[in-house]
């Protein structure tokens, strides 16, 4: 096996999920028919909950297009997209040294990625106050996580331990 | 989080695989080799994304099967050193938190990287197990009630990458250690912004009222 190019193109979040997507991922329990593997829908089940799952291509775009002012650095505008920060608290560890280069700017940045990229929706429940919902959510979670994790824990564990070997050898 | 690497292979098809297009066969081929597999400085392995070229279909002496080289793109999960991860509480003990991303679970946040200071309370049932109290501001209050900056499995938290290493694999394991982790991240939380979300939605609203 040779590695032509280690990094042919970062991607966001957003792509990943994209990709997964239209390989035919989706949240219902029709897992078993798409060619898609288990691991793959782990991922997936990752970027579904984070900020990626509303975002469009457009919406990428349009951002990409309005922070070029900005002068933001690669890392931080993949930072940004992939966590969609809407309090100048989020924003202030992904921006190095946010003092000397922004200073009053930060808000409208801030402002700027509240109004182009959509919410993620745990925020917005968050917003709404329903805690009744929340609570519900968090324990379908944990109920889930605890299960998968038992059935799948000891798998990912042996083929970790059996592929480190494998590409030793290759 | 995630890269595209062009990996070129050299890959035996099993002559199970002739029925389907030539195509189809590959991807499942490398699927099955490299899917959820991590490889040392490129990262995990997530996803196939297209195949570029296939060469080659010689078919070597004494062997029912075909062998090509292929050039193709994989997703890789590989964080870069200060990105900012959201990730989930998966254990905590006296040396530090472990998080779990769903799809890749050695993730470790050592006591150094704790914001400072921050104390341990270990679990009365359990003796390694316990969570971790942010003694952030008035020490007083921190003491009497209930702790306000708790780190436990409620919600989110997000994490800065640290460094990320991958061990060389060792010779031999003894019995009950845990199981071989090819891939490490560390991160911190020492930071604004950082650790369990739920600590900076208090700070917002209290900022939006003052």
């Amino acid at each position: 096996m040779k590695i032509k190019e280690a990094n042919a193109g970062a991607l966001t979040n957003f792509e990943v999920l994209d990709f997964l997507r239209s390989r035919g991922a989706s949240k219902d329990p029709t897992r078993v028919i798409v060619p898609i593997a288990p691991s793959e829908f782990k991922v997936y089940d990752y970027l579904v909950e984070s900020a990626a799952c509303n975002q469009t291509k457009e919406h990428i775009n349009d951002f990409l297009e309005r922070c070029k002012n900005y002068k933001l650095a690669k890392a931080e505008v993949l930072n940004i997209i992939n966590l969609r920060p809407s309090a100048l608290v989020e924003i202030d560890p992904i921006i190095e040294q946010s003092e000397k280069r922004f200073g009053k700017q930060l808000e409208e940045l801030v402002n700027l990625v509240v109004e182009v990229l959509p919410e993620p929706p745990t925020q917005k429940n968050a917003e709404q106050g329903n805690s009744e919902d929340k609570e519900e959510t968090i324990d379908r979670k944990d109920m889930d996580e605890g299960e998968r994790e038992t059935t799948n824990g000891d798998e990912d564990q042996a083929e970790q331990t059996e592929d480190g070997e494998k590409m030793e050898d290759s | 989080m995630f890269y595209l690497s062009l990996i070129e292979h050299t890959l035996r098809l099993p002559p199970h695989l002739l029925n389907l297009p030539l195509d189809e066969a590959i991807k499942i081929e490398l699927e099955a080799l490299f899917l959820d597999k991590v490889i040392a400085n490129l990262g995990l392995c997530i996803s196939v994304y297209d195949i570029r070229s296939i060469k080659g279909g010689f078919i070597y002496p004494g062997d029912g099967a075909s062998t090509y080289t292929v050039e193709f793109r994989l997703i890789v999960f590989r964080p870069f050193v200060g990105e900012i991860i959201v990730a989930k509480l998966k254990e905590s003990d006296a040396n530090g938190l472990r998080l779990s991303l769903g799809f890749f679970d050695d993730i470790y946040i050592p006591v150094h990287l704790l914001p400072i200071p921050s104390r341990f309370e270990s679990d009365p049932n359990n003796r390694n197990q316990g969570r971790w109290i942010w003694d952030f501001g008035e020490a007083e209050e921190a003491q009497s009630e209930e702790p306000r900056f708790v780190i436990d499995g409620m919600d989110q938290i997000k994490f800065r990458v640290h460094s990320v290493i991958y061990p060389s694999i060792p010779l031999e394991q003894p019995e009950n250690s845990k199981p071989f982790a090819p891939m490490v991240i560390t991160g911190s939380i020492d930071y604004d912004g950082l650790g369990p979300v739920s600590w900076w939605e208090e700070a917002e609203m209290v900022q939006e009222e003052s």
